[in-house]
């Protein structure tokens, strides 16, 4: 017998070992612990209650600028050009601020990374 | 196969019966393969239960590009190495020789030994005392019946490295039989 069949025979007793059976079905335990763990539709109610919440929210200061008196309502306004002013003053800086946060905040990002690489590189 | 597939569509869409019975089908090998590594009934269990409740959570993202049960054995191995820290490290450590051509183990006694029942029993005897890392893949390749390439996929490990590992997990099982055979030649 050569070496090839005798090859094949060993791989076939390797595969011929039988599956232990299972002590119990685990169908029921999976199935009870299921609903918990996934949300099978997009939507469920409580979106729809924090939507509806938002959205009266929005409503309601809708409906509180609408009826805002004369007086205050001028006063906003002197007070928004008074800002947009501020803005244009200093907005010389606000670039540079922003692009300095937005590369620290990239910087931040990668240390987990290559806290990793470092590690997996030790090993 | 079709029936499978059906039963996977379904159970996307939430059918949770259709889930039932794919868990019906496929706990029993999803069981064997968490046994041969942690080798505790109890433990086995509670591997399989939580590979279908992961596989349950993730069935959304299933794309059908691999077989389902070898996308549930890459679940389970995935958990096979949270609790055993040492296995993905001992699997990477077997080396990524490349090995396109896996050399045939030496075998000098003959064949016909292996359709006896002793030596049968003796062969899974020392499968259960491999290293876990050689049995996990001795397991997948014989009992589960992946090919190299898709244990390599469900393990996250080169190709060589898989090769390399089952060639050496046979190359022990083979000297586990000689050792057999010449106890049998003494006694």
């Amino acid at each position: 017998m050569d070496k090839r069949l005798k090859q094949d025979v060993f791989e076939e007793a390797l595969k011929s070992r039988p599956l232990a059976s299972m002590p119990r079905s685990i169908t029921m335990d999976v199935m009870a612990r299921i609903p918990a763990k996934q949300r099978l539709t997009l939507l469920t109610w409580s979106d729809f209650a924090l939507s509806s919440i938002l959205a009266a929210c929005i409503a309601a200061l809708w409906f509180a600028a609408q009826h805002l008196p004369p007086i205050l309502v001028t006063k906003l306004r002197i007070q928004g050009i008074l800002l947009y002013q501020d803005f244009l003053v200093n907005s010389r800086w606000l670039a540079p601020s922003l692009l300095f946060g937005l590369a620290a905040l990239l910087a931040a990002i990668t240390i987990p990374t290559l806290l990793k690489m470092t590690m997996d590189h030790r090993r | 196969m079709a029936a499978t597939e059906s039963l996977i569509q379904r159970a996307q869409k939430g059918d949770q019966d259709a889930f039932a019975a794919l868990v019906e089908e496929h706990q029993r090998y999803v069981y064997n393969l968490a046994l041969r590594v942690v080798r505790d009934e109890n433990e086995a269990l509670d591997l399989t239960q939580e590979t279908f409740v992961r596989a349950w959570t993730a069935l959304p993202n299933f794309r059908g590009q691999s077989q389902f049960r070898t996308w549930l054995y890459r679940i389970t191995t995935n958990l096979c190495y949270n609790r055993l820290p040492n296995l993905r490290r001992s699997l990477n450590d077997l080396g990524d020789d490349i090995m396109e051509e896996i050399p045939e183990t030496n075998f000098n006694g003959p064949a016909h030994e292996f359709e006896s029942s002793e030596t049968r029993t003796h062969l899974y005897k020392a499968i259960d005392s491999l290293d876990t890392n050689y049995k996990l893949l001795i397991t997948l390749r014989y009992q589960s019946e992946l090919s190299y390439e898709e244990i390599a996929s469900t393990l996250n490990l080169p190709l060589g490295t898989v090769k390399t590992g089952i060639f050496r997990a046979k190359e022990q099982l083979r000297k586990s039989l000689v050792h057999l055979e010449e106890s049998w030649i003494n006694a």
